[in-house]
């Protein structure tokens, strides 16, 4: 495991479920047990961090979001010492693990909510948002659009409204009391001193509320980050800080500070739009978002991904930009929810291998550190009946038998039901057939991951695009001191002839990275190639 | 770089098109000297792919006549207008050529260019414009492709909200011969802008026209009489008022009238098979709701209306023996003798038809009958307005359905003569 302490710019995360992942003791929910004997898996994979969902107490109202304890492991994933042992097993197979972090909110089951809510003189009371009316802060958006109508919801109890930005049963938190900050340190302390490698921030932009604002990146919201960086680099050193902002890229820039905020943010903007650009078969929507990005202070770093555990957001986009991934990723209305898509990254793409592999080559080419969500590596399906998000959270599936090889419970006692279509169901997809044949997916996204990590160019290097003029044709050049990669990708069904301005280059090889195969020597020429439907290149650039 | 005799599509702009690829919406924008007007052209498009073709591949595709004022500079460096829809939030690339076009000088090269590109392209819908019109707006473009486009018409003329008084050429002649031949009211026959389908397009690509005289002055009239004649399904879209700046280049009247008379002559030349056979009249389906017509009347070019028919008549008289029938010379010189002219419809008629007739059989030389036409044409024109200058829009629009109607009348006679003209 490396000491860098900037390793997170280098990372390739694996995003897993623990409910999800592997079931040890035959209750028919995943745990730290069942986990801990899939690591082998997740190291071979090639990546280098995983990135665990919520692993707390909880009334599982939104599948453990709605954290009842901070700094306990709740009872069907195991108990703490489960826990210490998964992440000694990860960290000795060189494998960095970071949990989530929900600062905005609690469950209303939590201990301090149950005792705000007693009266209001208790002194928990003042680690919530409480109103005698429900018209604080008017105007505020919701964002659980399908279930919520206010912001506020009434307590009964206290006989005062109580502001929560997601979920009725998850109350906001009070930052604006120092005594909320400080034990959310203690909190991320506990963890830290545990071992883990870092944390993912759930829905920071919420934190503070001010009137007449959207309640949304508030420079106090950034005080109380900072806040939290400063204990944690006063504690401790090569920890990384992740942040769930959900905004526009000029917007996410804040949350980066001057490197004294968090570490990773992730890039919610660029998603949709690579989704955008291969329906649209046109570049431009991503081309678009990533020169709109800001710089980042060095010791910073994006995180991209293509899914994960929530839906396809799109609420970065504009409403053409809404309407037209609607129509094109989710005829079905079931598939809608919230401002997003409820889809495992197969299914949006029709379960073409070929796009499927392309997107997988945008993801570990692009600026930033890429995070796979777990069961895309293998081509999972989803069920968009399940409710929720919980249809992209179903079963690993590791074996085409029992349970899918998840779990020795009966079927009708697991708590997620498994993916059995035929298409995509667990006989058709699984672990254990596609690593029987090299060129399946599980394999090829593996010598991806080689290929990506033979380079920090990929990681850390610039992003320059090119502008050809067939505009189904993404062409950019990753840069590294004096390492150069010509990325370049077919974004059509159909082949793609493309000139590419590169006369800056004259005089290099491009040697392409998967099969090393020699290309012509770049002149003064335009630099004619040809892809086929899908197609994608990563050249590096020698002087030979 | 050398071009084929036989191509119409330069290397350049083959090798433009191979980057652009596909496409469901292209605009095609002929222009030659424009630079006074094509910016706002260019923007109308521009716009209207943003607010209406969103999600369509667009391409707009300039075909220029060799201009010396820099208009193909113009359309290529012409920037999104920041005013409407945010470019970051486009979801296409925009696509936006020009292109020099070879051939025959003229119109027909233009357009010809413009529909190989959109042949080979595959565009569902195609629009044409004039860079001369200073009053496109982006609903024009969008009322020309989406019959195309969404209902599946292969060809959309336009309805201009003119006064019943301006575009008396049109009026006069174009319109109702069209009519009474085509057995079709199209209230343009003659415009440039135009929608079509890729069916309609192919289907004209492969008609032998593109290298006639007809190619250089009367390709908007062969369009329209194409698609009515070989039965393709076409409306009409208001677009709203045309305006068109003056051309100091523009060719004196009788070169225009010239152009356009001996092209609705060449056209049902060329169309006879159809529209002889043809009787009656049936409306053209309009799409979209009408625009109010202006409501003051055109200022008229009164020294042009002030040459005497008589003067003309006796120069003519040798000319004019050899091409009307006895009995609609002796109707007309006895109007003109008269204190006040009276060019009535029937005799309006008889005139046309029998001028259509006698460049049918090409008794002369074909433009020569067609001037011989325009002091009668200029007296027509003086006789019409002394009646209804100061009409009611109403009135006129009548008179101008009741001219049209005479034409139909005429029809039969001009038929029997065209018929007797193929025994000859």
């Amino acid at each position: 495991m490396t000491d860098d302490p900037l390793w997170y710019k280098d990372a390739i995360v694996y995003q897993l479920h623990v409910k999800s992942f592997a079931d040890s003791d035959g209750d028919g929910m995943g745990d730290f047990r069942g986990l801990t004997t899939r690591l082998d898996y997740i190291r071979d994979l090639g990546v280098d961090t995983i990135w665990i969902l919520p692993m707390y107490p909880s009334p599982f109202r939104d599948d453990g979001y709605d954290i009842a304890d901070y700094t306990a492991i709740h009872p069907s994933y195991g108990t703490l010492d489960d826990f210490r042992a998964f992440l000694d097993a990860a960290h000795a197979r060189g494998l960095k693990v970071i949990t989530e972090l929900v600062l905005n909110h609690t469950s209303d089951q939590h201990q301090w909510f149950k005792e705000a809510r007693r009266s209001r003189d208790d002194p928990k009371r003042d680690w919530y948002v409480w109103s005698d009316t429900d018209e604080k802060y008017a105007g505020v958006r919701i964002i659980f659009v399908d279930t919520e109508r206010s912001n506020w919801t009434w307590d009964p109890d206290s006989k005062q409204y109580y502001w929560h930005r997601f979920f009725s049963h998850q109350p906001d938190l009070n930052y604006d009391n120092p005594a909320v900050r400080e034990e959310m340190w203690l909190a991320m302390k506990f963890w830290l001193d545990l071992g883990v490698d870092g944390f993912r921030v759930d829905a920071v932009p919420y934190l503070i509320e001010r009137e007449g604002t959207s309640c949304e990146n508030l420079p106090e919201t950034h005080d109380v980050l900072k806040f939290l960086r400063r204990r944690l680099d006063e504690h401790c050193t090569g920890k990384m800080l992740l942040a769930e902002a959900n905004q526009w890229p000029e917007d996410v820039r804040h949350y980066f500070g001057d490197g004294d905020e968090f570490h990773m943010a992730f890039h919610f903007p660029l998603m949709p739009r690579m989704f955008m650009a291969l329906k649209l078969e046109d570049r431009k929507p991503l081309v678009d978002i990533v020169e709109r990005t800001p710089a980042i202070p060095d010791t910073c770093q994006w995180g991209i991904f293509l899914r994960n555990h929530d839906e396809l957001t799109l609420e970065m986009v504009s409403e053409t930009e809404r309407a037209y991934m609607y129509d094109e990723y989710a005829r079905e209305p079931g598939a809608r929810i919230n401002v997003g898509i409820r889809r495992r990254l197969a299914p949006l793409l029709e379960g073409d291998r070929r796009r499927i592999e392309l997107m997988n080559g945008l993801l570990m080419s692009m600026p930033g550190s890429p995070i796979i969500y777990y069961g895309d590596e293998i081509g999972m399906g989803d069920n968009i009946y399940l409710g929720d998000r919980n249809g992209v959270r179903t079963p690993m599936q590791w074996t085409g038998g029992w349970n899918a090889g998840f779990s020795s419970a009966d079927p009708e006692r697991l708590a997620q039901p498994l993916i059995s279509n035929p298409l995509y169901g667990y006989q058709a997809v699984n672990v254990d057939s596609q690593r029987r044949f090299e060129h399946s997916l599980l394999n090829w996204t593996s010598r991806l991951i080689k290929v990506r990590r033979s380079s920090h160019v990929f990681s850390r290097g610039s992003t320059t695009f090119l502008h050809p003029a067939n505009h189904r044709v993404l062409a950019f050049l990753r840069t590294l001191e004096a390492e150069q990669v010509l990325v370049v990708c077919n974004l059509s069904s159909t082949a793609q002839a493309v000139e590419l301005d590169l006369r800056h280059l004259a005089g290099m090889l491009p040697i392409e990275m998967f099969g090393r195969s020699v290309f012509p020597r770049i002149g003064e020429l335009p630099y004619m190639l040809t892809l086929g439907s899908y197609d994608f290149f990563w050249f590096r650039l020698r002087r030979l | 770089m050398r071009v084929p005799e036989t191509s119409v599509l330069s290397d350049d702009l083959v090798r433009d098109l191979m980057a652009v690829g596909q496409v469901d919406v292209l605009v095609g924008v002929p222009t030659l000297n424009n630079a006074g007007t094509v910016t706002s052209v260019v923007r109308a498009v521009s716009a209207a792919f943003d607010q209406y073709f969103p999600r369509d591949r667009t391409l707009l595709l300039n075909s220029d006549g060799g201009s010396t004022d820099g208009t193909p500079d113009l359309v290529r460096g012409i920037r999104h207008d920041a005013g409407t829809v945010t470019v970051s939030h486009r979801l296409r690339t925009e696509h936006r050529i020009s292109a020099p076009y070879h051939g025959l000088p003229g119109k027909g090269s233009a357009l010809r260019q413009i529909l190989t590109v959109a042949d080979l392209t595959q565009a569902r819908a195609v629009a044409v414009l004039d860079a001369d019109v200073t009053t496109v707006t982006p609903e024009w473009i969008a009322a020309l492709v989406r019959p195309v486009r969404d209902q599946q018409y292969d060809y959309v003329a336009p309805i201009y909200a003119r006064h019943p008084t301006d575009g008396l050429l049109i009026s006069q002649i174009v319109r109702p011969l069209m009519r009474a031949a085509y057995g079709w009211e199209v209230r343009e026959p003659l415009a440039v802008e135009f929608g079509c389908s890729t069916r309609f397009l192919t289907h004209c690509l492969g008609q032998d026209i593109w290298t006639s005289e007809l190619a250089r002055y009367g390709m908007d009239l062969w369009i329209t009489g194409e698609a009515l004649s070989a039965g393709f399904r076409s409306c009409q879209a208001p677009l709203g008022q045309r305006l068109a700046p003056s051309s100091p280049d523009r060719p004196g009247f009788p070169d225009v009238f010239a152009q356009v008379v001996g092209s609705v002559f060449g056209c049902l030349d060329v169309h006879a098979a159809y529209w002889l056979s043809r009787t009656g009249s049936d409306p053209l389906p309009v799409v979209g709701a009408e625009f109010a017509a202006p409501s003051e009347p055109p200022v008229v070019d009164a020294a042009r209306l002030t040459q005497t028919l008589a003067t003309d008549l006796r120069e003519l008289q040798d000319v004019l023996k050899t091409i009307l029938r006895p009995e609609t010379l002796a109707a007309l010189n006895e109007a003109v003798a008269g204190d006040r002219l009276d060019y009535t419809d029937a005799l309006w008629v008889a005139t046309v038809g029998e001028f259509l007739i006698a460049h049918h059989r090409g008794i002369m030389s074909r433009d020569h009958i067609t001037r011989a036409l325009v002091p009668l044409y200029l007296g027509r024109v003086r006789s019409f307005l002394s009646q209804y200058s100061a009409a009611a829009p109403a009135d006129v629009d009548a008179a101008l359905e009741s001219l049209c109607l005479e034409f139909e009348r005429m029809k039969p006679g001009v038929v029997a003569a065209w018929r007797e003209t193929v025994k000859r």
